[in-house]
């Protein structure tokens, strides 16, 4: 039985110039604090999302009609890869790269993606995702939040939470029930939501860290045009699950950690201790391994195939590993010493956000249903 | 897959299959011979099949999958590389990280098979949430030990391996633990016996688990190595392995 047939990727010759071009970028706008470096996939900073929209590194892979390069889907990992081993800040732009805009792409109307899939090419608009409702976590087909016909549009009623982003985003894809009465899977759609559109509030939740990243979002009598409806009616079930494979096998499922790692390579230099050198080697083995299977199912995406169980199973070894790191970095290394402050900040800052790793983009329990599912056990 | 590596899978998956665990090196040696698979890394020039690393991964896989009593992997090695010399050792992990991926494929089909079959409390285990997260969480080891394989062989074929070698060893070691344990606990007592065959694939991945360098063996050089490098090297030398 193989359930993950891996992919010899071959690299695109271009690899080694963008890289440096990454590289360079993030050295000039430098972020000098290790913690900032961690998990940097949520950290907003416009401005920067902006550097790389104007350096073209955004929308790399989309048709220059939309603003995009028209570069291979492998020069794409290449940069987000170096982005994130450099713990840049991409937050702001993240979810509207990776997939809100190939989700307009491929299903929205002429309306929808002129409005937005330029502006997120240059960096300018942000994006957030609808999906969890108070009631609706794991047990995403339970949504209530709903949207009804009124002449030629929609009116919008209900409310999101978790929504990471909403506050810096120009506009949301929600799942919404589109059809009274309807349960479950069925009478689902997909609805574009500007943020600024009247009728819809956003109230921050504070994390654990003291940190701003997701929210409450609500609709209150929320008037939209018939073209905010994405893609097929009735169909937002499908065309929200399939996006997940975009979200679960990219490397910001096992490079949340990166920054801790270096931190530890850096203080393990001069102490000559054969526990930490162990911990150094096993988890440089892991990250070799996970970026061979992240980057086998880009390859696989690249090719037009779906990879969904594949997707899975990066995501759920990639996160068990990044919330591993703080924990295996505590148990070994003796934070008495004042040579170690960056790590130690760093450690307690991500031992604080790592619960967070095997929940956001879907639950350790649910993902291993599907790769359950997968086996033929479901 | 090439078409080389599909002829040497159609070849070796059928005789593997048939000789299995039982197999002796006096007994069938001829028949590994007959199909020249022990000179499948010797070069064509001097009489051999003048394979690539990814095709000696094919049959190593597939050595592992059906627990090969013979040590072909062995014979292979032993060919291009004398038994005292550290290229021996490396590609010796190679090979052994390679079988240890195909037995916990093989373990793993069996596990699946098996606890759809297996009812207690009226249904088939396998509809049991708690067994099936144990099997997923196999399934992602196994998968990890896989790729793993593949991107030694693949780094062997492209010259100096000896990195992901290392990683491939360490990481396919690490599988062993999940899968072996995972696999016991959900056969119950059946998969304690002689009679049960699932021995026949656990026992060969504990030993080859503490073969060609353990887990704390290749942990301790690759992280030496890794600091001895340094911190601002670690990302750069990793992406430069591939570019
Ligand atoms: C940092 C972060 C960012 C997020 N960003 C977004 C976002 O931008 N947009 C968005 O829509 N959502 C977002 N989420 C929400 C996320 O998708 C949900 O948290 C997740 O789907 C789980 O839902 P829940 O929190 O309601 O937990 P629940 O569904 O209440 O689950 C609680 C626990 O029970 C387990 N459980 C539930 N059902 C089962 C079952 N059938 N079998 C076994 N175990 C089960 C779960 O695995 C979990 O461990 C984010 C979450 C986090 C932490």
């Amino acid at each position: 039985m193989q359930t993950f047939a891996t992919e010899v990727v071959d690299w695109p010759d271009t690899a080694p110039a963008l890289r440096e071009q990454v590289r360079a970028l993030v050295a000039e706008h430098g972020e000098p604090d290790p913690v900032r470096r961690a998990n940097s996939w949520t950290k907003a900073d416009p401005a920067f999302s902006r550097r790389l929209g104007e350096a073209g590194l955004l929308g790399m892979t989309w048709p220059k009609e939309y603003g995009g390069h028209e570069r291979s889907q492998l020069e794409r990992y290449v940069v987000i890869e170096e982005l994130l081993a450099a713990g840049a800040p991409v937050g702001a732009h993240w979810i509207a790269d990776r997939q809100s805009a190939p989700l307009l792409l491929r299903l929205g109307n002429d309306e929808l993606k002129e409005r937005w899939v330029p502006a997120i090419a240059r960096g300018e608009a942000f994006a957030c995702i609808g999906l969890s409702e108070p009631g609706s976590g794991s047990d995403l087909a339970s949504v209530r939040t709903a949207a009804r016909r009124d002449g030629d549009g929609w009116v919008l009623n209900g409310q999101k939470v978790w929504t990471t982003g909403a506050h810096v985003s120009h506009f949301m894809i929600a799942l919404v029930r589109t059809e009274a009465g309807s349960e479950r899977q069925a009478g689902l759609s997909q609805l574009v939501i500007p943020m600024d559109a009247p009728g819809v509030s956003v109230k921050p939740i504070i994390d654990l860290t003291g940190a701003h990243e997701f929210n409450e979002v609500f609709f209150e009598d929320v008037r939209l045009p018939d073209s905010a409806l994405l893609g097929v009616e009735g169909e937002g079930w499908k065309q929200a699950t399939a996006e997940l494979s975009l979200e679960r096998s990219g490397p910001e499922r096992y490079l949340s950690s990166m920054a801790l790692f270096l931190e530890l390579v850096r203080y393990a230099g001069p102490q000559d201790n054969p526990a930490l050198e162990e911990l150094v080697g096993r988890l440089a083995a892991e990250a070799w391994t996970l970026r061979l299977m992240s980057a086998s199912v880009a390859a696989k995406l690249a090719r037009g195939e779906d990879p969904a169980l594949e997707a899975t199973m990066v995501k759920d070894l990639g996160n068990s590993y990044e919330q591993a790191i703080p924990q295996l970095v505590q148990a070994a290394v003796d934070f008495g010493h004042n040579e170690s402050a960056a790590l130690r900040a760093v450690c307690f800052y991500l031992l604080q956000v790592s619960p967070s790793f095997s929940l956001r983009g879907g639950t350790r329990e649910i993902i291993k249903g599907i790769i359950a599912r997968g086996l033929g056990l479901r | 897959m090439s078409d080389t590596r599909r002829m040497l899978a159609e070849t070796a998956d059928p005789l593997f299959a048939e000789l299995g665990p039982g197999a002796t090196a006096e007994r069938d040696g001829d028949r590994l011979d007959e199909l020249g698979l022990p000179l499948l890394m010797v070069s064509e020039a001097d009489g051999g099949f003048g394979g690539t690393w990814l095709d000696a991964l094919t049959v190593f896989r597939l050595a592992g999958y059906h627990g090969l009593g013979i040590d072909l992997p062995r014979m292979v090695v032993a060919r291009i590389a004398a038994e005292e010399d550290e290229r021996f050792f490396h590609l010796m992990a190679f090979a052994r990280a390679a079988q240890i991926a195909g037995a916990l494929d093989a373990a793993l089909a069996m596990v699946v098979g098996y606890v759809n079959d297996r009812q207690q409390f009226g249904r088939p285990l396998g509809k049991f949430q708690a067994v099936q997260q144990s099997l997923a969480t196999f399934a992602c080891e196994a998968a990890a030990a896989n790729c793993a394989a593949v991107g030694a062989a693949q780094a062997l074929d492209e010259g100096d391996a000896e990195f992901e070698i290392a990683a491939a060893k360490l990481r396919a070691n690490r599988a062993v633990e999940v899968g072996t344990t995972v696999a016991h606990q959900v056969h119950g007592a059946i998969g304690f016996t002689q009679e049960y065959a699932l021995h026949d694939l656990t026992r060969p991945l504990w030993q080859w688990r503490s073969e060609f360098g353990n887990d704390a063996y290749w942990a301790r050089r690759l992280g030496k190595d890794v600091i001895a490098r340094g911190a601002d090297h670690f990302w750069p030398d990793l992406t430069a392995r591939t570019d």
